[in-house]
């Protein structure tokens, strides 16, 4: 156990290489056109979620290891799903989606119509669930099995600020890795990456009626 | 509470508080997802009757350049909707002696002249000027400076120029990837507008061009949803195998 807890978290590093790798993809495509580079990001982010939901877990006193799921199973150095349950997660999402949003509000409204928010809606809605799930979900489980909560918080802050550094450069790095420690933190707090998904697509939703 | 459910609470409240402080102090778009958000319609100074409903009046912009040994250092100046944008290096304007600063205003003209025949303007005019200060002294221009302009839905062939002597086509540079701006290198200070034949009306799109335009969104919409589709099957089939039956638990 003791080795455990000093060994280096090799899958853990190893997981985030390859969800930078899939932001390192979008970049490369963007000449191709934003849709489609953020797409094929979404289905990175997929497969990389999708192919570790079966992987192994680190033995530990609280579940004697077992496999990765993105759904709500609990192992290794993670605790279960909060006390509030899921209706409590998921207002929790809500309320931090709005404190993301409100300093939006401030400006004015946009003048974009409802005519083209609903398919933009929805893509942002996949895009950010699935974010979520590869960064809240599979990395985070794997980091905290490997090296504790607070490593997979910050180290979900920092690929968040990381693979959206092509998209908005440096200046945004700070802003974008508070937005990753504060979701880190409402999933640890909570347990589940359905309250984080919601407060993602929330703050992204703003951006049309605010930005 | 738990070391984890801690560790979260402190990073929750940390992470809101920073977000909060960094948004007003950063000009970094406030998307989470890297999508681009899509641009506001054309504001229009005399919208067509189609668009009168929803329109709102576009917006001027200004900036003050300081001055260095007579001359403007670089920079750029935009309208606060984004529709008319300027660049220009160091030394492109030239500030009379005694100059502290440059004042550079774009600002819409509700009542632009009149278009040359067979001309529409398409969009607003934006006169462009630029002043000394201190006494609002005229500003001479040393060399051309850069000129980005949005036109609206429809037909567009160049950017034309009015200094007060009658408008002038400049050769135009369109924006690639369908992008509804066009640029120049402006040669003076006036009104600038986007321009197309009268009766003009937008190139038509080839049935190629649309199914290349959609396929790429639809498919890979497809795609997700039929991959998130068959890991939510997966995961419910592998749930009720693990559940254990009740002679299992009848056993326990």
């Amino acid at each position: 156990m003791i080795r455990v807890g000093l060994a280096a978290p090799r899958r853990a590093v190893g997981l985030t290489g390859l969800v930078l790798g899939a932001a390192l993809i979008r970049a490369l495509l963007l000449p191709l056109g934003d849709l489609l580079s953020t797409l094929v990001f979404g289905g990175c982010l997929l497969a990389i979620a999708w192919v570790e939901r079966t992987a192994p877990t680190l033995p530990s006193p609280a579940s004697g290891g077992g496999e990765l799921s993105v759904l709500s199973r609990v192992s290794g150095g993670e605790e279960g799903p909060g006390p509030v349950g899921m209706t409590g997660s998921l207002v929790a999402g809500l309320m931090v989606g709005a404190v993301f949003v409100a300093p939006l509000t401030l400006g004015s409204l946009s003048a974009r119509g409802l005519n083209g928010f609903w398919t933009w809606a929805a893509l942002a809605a996949i895009i950010a669930t699935l974010e979520e799930i590869a960064i809240r979900g599979t990395l985070y489980r794997r980091w905290a099995d490997e090296a504790g909560p607070v490593a997979a918080i910050v180290a979900g802050a920092v690929v968040f600020a990381l693979i959206h550094l092509p998209r908005y450069g440096w200046g945004a790095m700070p802003l974008d890795g508070a937005v990753g420690l504060a979701l880190g933190g409402l999933r640890a707090l909570t347990g589940r990456v359905a309250p984080c998904a919601v407060a993602h697509t929330i703050a992204d939703w703003g951006a049309w009626f605010w930005a | 509470m738990t070391r984890g459910r801690c560790a979260g609470l402190s990073a929750l409240a940390l992470g809101l508080a920073a977000a909060a402080m960094l948004h007003g102090r950063l000009a970094a778009p406030p998307v989470y997802d890297g999508i681009v958000v899509p641009p506001e319609p054309y504001r229009w100074e005399s919208p067509p009757p189609n668009l009168r409903a929803g329109n709102k009046p576009p917006l001027s912009g200004d900036a003050t350049l300081p001055v260095l040994k007579g001359q403007v250092a670089g920079g750029g100046v935009q309208t606060a909707d984004n529709q008319t944008v300027i660049y220009f290096g160091p030394g492109t304007f030239k500030a009379p002696g005694g100059t502290q600063t440059v004042k550079c205003t774009i600002a819409p003209d509700p009542s632009p002249p009149t278009p040359p025949a067979g001309v529409e303007i398409r969009g607003n005019v934006y006169r462009i000027g630029c002043v000394a200060q201190p006494g609002n002294a005229p500003v001479t221009l040393g060399s051309s400076y850069h000129l980005t302009l949005r036109f609206p839905p429809g037909a567009f062939k160049e950017i034309q120029y009015n200094d007060g002597n009658g408008w002038r086509a400049l050769p135009t540079l369109r924006a690639s990837g369908g992008d509804p701006y066009a640029s120049v290198n402006a040669p003076g200070f006036g009104e600038y507008a986007a321009t197309a034949p009268s009766g003009a009306t937008a190139p038509g799109e080839s049935i190629f061009s649309v199914l290349g335009r959609y396929a790429p969104f639809y498919g890979i919409l497809a795609f997700v949803i039929l991959f998130g589709v068959i890991a939510i099957v997966q995961e419910i089939r592998r749930r009720q195998r693990r559940a254990p039956t009740p002679s299992q638990k009848r056993r326990r």
